[in-house]
């Protein structure tokens, strides 16, 4: 009975296991993969505590930011000391260390507020911290960070190489079907029961004895640490530099949003679905109609999000209901 | 499961149209440059600026200057593009793509030195040269990268040019002062300038730097006038440099001369501030007017390629359908094409290692400047040009192969100015 709950796993991770070989065997396509890869992930971890919560976060891409200054930093300052691939390990953790950290700092905060006073809240996290990094110097400030050099000098150019256009993508994709796995864990948990039961109405939750803030606090803070390595891999090892305009962007956030409310809010195979239409079909118009693909990409989404207010996958799982599909598509 | 299935296989069917049904760009019998431009996101202008000036130029190379000759053959240019929604992500996958599904033979980078930073290790795997136009950080040239080679002069020689001029103009006016704006880009052309001026023996008596989207600078410009310099050079943006400007009137702090980056070269500062701006100058990679001709490339022992500037200005005007001047984005990316039109001869070949080896021992001078780089592939050969307004006109003053007129030093006070007093040559 219990291995029946974790059945909803096994599309997710066909999905990828699909994505992940086509990319390893049609050549040329591996950054489109890797691409792909990142709106998934993006759009796997953001789900975790907005479809779940119902709670949306505009600052969400802060979390990424700090992630790629976590991994920034460790290459920058220690790629001297001979540490081999124990260097990317303390990246990563440094990586989910600042990013929780962050995420407790504005959980504290902005959790305790509700609906629209909670996004509002949050919107200030992304700009407010990019200025106290160029204003306060902090790391570099304004100058950002670039290992390319230090990245080369630690692991000589061709494992660097591979590191950077191969490696840290396959980190991407670990980190999308991590996080797939966590939300699966979450739903099928006291934890998923906690939130569902909130993001239907908070007030009921707490009159029953739910601790809400502890549950909405717990898929923030997992939500934040996978994108923190999110940043890490997808920003920092793959690109090698990092300027706080570039990784404190706000469409970051937008597109997260986009992504999730595509395939779905809350479900899992969700993300997916929404990161490969949304990464896909802006791929594809940028080659057709360089310049022009926007004005078609708008009425696309507009179009799907109007035909499927539940999303894709909301969809499909309202049809699928009481058949034996629904044990796999959550 | 149906559903599913067919959702996934569309997927799939998708993926491998992208993979094999874009290939089979020819590549014979001509030389193919790839470019994931930025025609939207924050640098849509710059990169609808820098798309016309590579497109002029090709279109040069093709119809005038008869083609690329490599072993015996002319080999016409082709220019493939995609948008890469001045994104980082794009930048990479539309790299990638250009390099492996369209086999171009070389690659442009895009704008900015981010966006050029996220597409060099991408660059360096296929092993493919990638012409910076557009990135300035001297940093990207400090990481060991290969095949990058840049066209826009690195960020810290901005404004060494100026203090070339004002040292030949007045040598015994030592008083420097830096004012920056806060910003990646600006930090490199103060340490630029801070170290050139110590060359040259100027005494720095003020340094800051005030942060992005400053809306006062009294307290900084305060402290700055109790130092009595005879130059002041700085900047970042347009909107701080015209405050900047403003709030010196205001003060009455009157140097012998102001330079600011990025602001004063622009038409919209003279615009907003009118007599003000009179005497103010600004350091610019290239601007409509300058003089770079075969002539001043003979004089100089150089070798000369490419169209004179009017006709760049006409090619580009064709090519971007509008009757725009081109500005400096636009220039270098062009200066970039014919520098591989160069190299590529040079080399007599389209070996990337050939090219990248003959572009390191190349020199020459076309509308844009003169064009050399180091070893790192970093560009060394371009010198900024100075432009002054005079008489509400901009006239450039620097470098003297490129001038249009002298510099008038020192400028009119700002109370002259304000009385409408124009900086006019003697």
């Amino acid at each position: 009975m219990k291995a029946k709950k974790y059945l909803p796993f096994i599309p997710v991770f066909v999905a990828y296991l699909a994505l992940f070989l086509i990319g390893e065997t049609v050549s040329g396509i591996w950054q489109l993969i890797a691409m792909l890869a990142f709106y998934c992930a993006l759009g796997q971890a953001f789900n975790l505590f907005m479809g779940m919560t119902g709670y949306v976060d505009f600052g969400y891409v802060a979390f990424l930011g700090v992630g790629t200054y976590g991994m920034a930093i460790t290459i920058s300052k220690l790629y001297s000391h001979g540490l081999g691939f124990g260097l990317i390990a303390i990246g990563f953790a440094l990586a989910i260390v600042m990013s929780v950290l962050l995420s407790l700092a504005v959980g504290a905060v902005a959790l305790r507020l509700r609906g629209a006073y909670f996004a509002i809240a949050t919107i200030g996290v992304n700009e407010g911290f990019r200025y106290l990094i160029e204003g306060a110097k902090l790391w570099n400030g304004s100058e950002g960070i670039i290992f390319s050099g230090p990245l080369r000098m630690a692991f000589g150019r061709q494992t660097a190489t591979v590191l950077t256009t191969f490696a840290a993508d396959v980190f991407v994709f670990i980190i999308a079907l991590a996080a797939a796995f966590i939300t699966l864990v979450y739903m099928r948990g006291k934890v998923g029961y906690a939130l569902t039961a909130l993001r239907e109405d908070e007030d009921a939750a707490k009159v029953m004895g739910i601790n809400v803030t502890k549950y909405k606090i717990i898929a923030f803070i997992t939500s934040a640490a996978l994108a923190g390595l999110l940043g890490a891999s997808a920003w920092a090892l793959k690109l090698t530099y990092v300027y706080p305009p570039d990784v404190f962007e706000i469409t970051y956030t937008v597109e997260a949003i986009i992504i999730v409310l595509l395939g779905g809010a809350g479900t899992l195979l969700g993300p997916i679905v929404g990161g490969l239409v949304y990464g896909l079909s802006k791929y594809l118009l940028a080659i057709i109609l360089p310049g022009f693909q926007l004005l078609i990409f708008a009425p696309v989404i507009i179009f799907i999000i109007v035909t499927f207010p539940e999303g894709l996958v909301g969809f499909v799982k309202l049809k699928t209901r009481g058949t034996w599909l629904e044990n796999y598509i959550v | 499961m149906a559903k599913r299935l067919f959702s996934v296989l569309t997927c799939l069917v998708f993926l491998f149209i992208l993979g094999v049904g874009g290939a089979g760009a020819v590549t014979d019998g001509k030389i193919v440059i790839g470019h994931p431009a930025c025609l939207s996101g924050k640098f849509a202008k710059a990169g609808e600026q820098a798309t016309g000036g590579i497109k002029a130029i090709v279109k040069w190379v093709n119809e005038v200057y008869g083609g690329v000759s490599v072993g015996g053959k002319k080999l016409k240019l082709e220019y493939k593009y995609y948008d890469c929604e001045s994104k980082k992500e794009s930048v990479t996958s539309l790299l990638e793509r250009l390099i492996t599904v369209d086999k171009v033979d070389f690659t442009f980078a895009p704008y900015s030195s981010g966006l050029t930073l996220a597409g060099a290790p991408i660059a360096e795997k296929y092993g493919v040269i990638y012409m910076d136009h557009g990135g300035a950080s001297d940093k990207i040239f400090k990481q060991g990268f290969t095949y990058i080679v840049q066209t826009i002069g690195p960020g810290s020689r901005y404004h060494e040019g100026t203090l070339d001029m004002l040292h030949k103009y007045a040598p015994n006016d030592k008083k420097l002062a830096l004012v920056y704006e806060d910003s990646e880009f600006a930090r490199a052309v103060m340490d630029g300038a801070r170290e050139h001026a110590k060359k040259l023996g100027y005494e720095i008596v003020y340094e800051a730097t005030y942060p992005k989207g400053v809306s006062d600078l009294t307290p900084l410009l305060s402290a700055l006038k109790a130092k009595k310099p005879d130059i002041i050079i700085g900047g970042g943006h347009f909107v701080d440099g015209q405050l900047f400007n403003r709030q010196l009137a205001d003060l009455d702090i009157n140097p012998k001369a102001l330079s600011l980056i990025a602001a004063a070269t622009l038409p919209a500062f003279y615009d907003a501030l009118g007599n003000l701006a009179e005497g103010v100058m600004g350091p610019s990679h290239w601007e409509y007017g300058v003089t770079y001709s075969e002539k001043a490339a003979k004089k100089a022992g150089l070798e000369w390629i490419g169209p004179s500037q009017d006709e760049f200005v006409k090619l580009f005007k064709e090519a971007v359908g509008k009757d725009i001047i081109p500005d400096y984005h636009a220039a270098e990316a062009g200066a970039a094409v014919l520098a591989l039109v160069k190299g590529i001869e040079k080399a007599g070949s389209l070996d990337q290692d050939k090219v990248r080896k003959a572009l390191g021992e190349l020199k020459f001078m076309s509308f844009y400047g003169t064009w050399d780089i180091d070893e790192t592939g970093k560009q060394v050969g371009h010198s900024m040009v100075d432009v002054q307004w005079q008489n509400g006109k901009r006239v450039i003053v620097w470098p003297e192969d490129a001038a249009t007129g002298k510099l008038v030093y020192p400028m009119p006070t700002f109370a002259e100015k304000a009385k409408g007093k124009k900086a006019l040559p003697k």
